[in-house]
């Protein structure tokens, strides 16, 4: 009984070991491509000169992009800013913090985060005004 | 008497044929290698006939309404675009390696080579039976079993303007709210 045991597990570890080997070697090209990503939609480059407002694809668009930027809105609202006084800025990536002494947070409810720049791009900005 | 022994012999040949064709496995599966044009013709001619068919009963709905366009869009993008491309992109893994080769939905009717399309009303009866019945040994699914026929006509109203989106409007179209 136990040696039918036995044999019955080693048959099946030649067959799976190989297998299991053989599976995980069978990467893709680019396993990135594979990927599907769930993105946000990109309104910026909506040109409303260029849009016939009465076809049914710029119509979707404008609805696509109210119903996300009311989304946007609320979550900046329900974002409770007073609170933000001891964050440690020391832990975020690119800020930086000496520049933050004195800065009221309690006075950022209405600041629109989407027409910040980032503080690195600020940084090659300046040094392609250098060369 | 004799014309029934000729015919008898005709169809147990006609059996031995087919039974050591497909025992021996000469015939190659392989789907990077394609059928002979003869094969094609035949499989092609048969799945044409056969969709026109069964879709000549279908009643195809309004398909104007904008809201079809982001509810089809999103399913598009993650039930199709995998092998029937995007604006702005010629292949993928799966166009390329899928054969028969999936359509290009990008391209609009008059640019797809090689079967009929017929009216705009006969397209959209074929794509809302294709996308709800699926096509035999051809990869392409029937998304009927597990999406009702309001999300089938969405995909069908997108599949529509599909051609003439540009890449941006796509984008759009297709992003999760």
């Amino acid at each position: 009984m136990k040696t039918n045991l036995i044999k019955t597990a080693s048959k099946l570890a030649l067959v799976l070991i190989p297998t299991i080997a053989f599976s995980m070697t069978a990467t893709a090209h680019d396993p990135s491509m594979h990927v599907k990503k769930a993105e946000k939609a990109d309104c910026s480059k909506m040109d409303h000169s260029k849009m016939d407002m009465k076809d049914p694809v710029a119509i979707a668009m404008m609805k696509k992009c109210l119903k996300q930027s009311e989304a946007d809105k609320k979550s900046m609202k329900d974002m409770d800013h007073s609170k933000m006084k001891d964050m440690d800025h020391s832990k975020m990536k690119g800020m930086d913090q000496s520049k933050m002494k004195g800065m009221d947070h309690s006075k950022m409810k209405d600041m629109d985060h989407s027409k910040m720049e980032k503080p690195e791009n600020k940084t090659n900005q300046k040094d392609a005004h250098n060369h | 008497m004799k014309i029934v022994k000729l015919l008898l012999l005709l169809t147990v040949s006609g059996i031995g044929v087919a039974a050591t064709v497909m025992y021996s496995g000469v015939v190659n599966v392989a789907a990077d290698e394609p059928h002979s044009d003869l094969v094609y013709w035949l499989l092609e001619e048969t799945r044409e006939n056969s969709i026109k068919k069964a879709a000549q009963v279908i009643t195809v709905p309004d398909l104007s309404e904008p809201e079809l366009l982001l509810t089809g869009g999103i399913d598009y993008e993650f039930m199709c675009s995998s092998c029937h491309l995007k604006p702005g992109q010629i292949e993928s893994d799966m166009s390329i390696g899928l054969y028969p080769a999936p359509p290009n939905l990008t391209l609009s009717n008059e640019e797809h080579i090689g079967h009929e399309h017929g009216d705009e009303e006969q397209a959209s009866r074929k794509s809302f039976w294709v996308i709800k019945h699926g096509i035999k040994a051809s990869g392409m699914p029937a998304w009927g079993k597990t999406h009702d026929d309001e999300r089938i006509w969405a995909m069908v109203a997108f599949l529509k303007r599909l051609p003439d989106l540009t890449p941006d409007q796509y984008q759009v179209l297709t992003a999760i709210d």
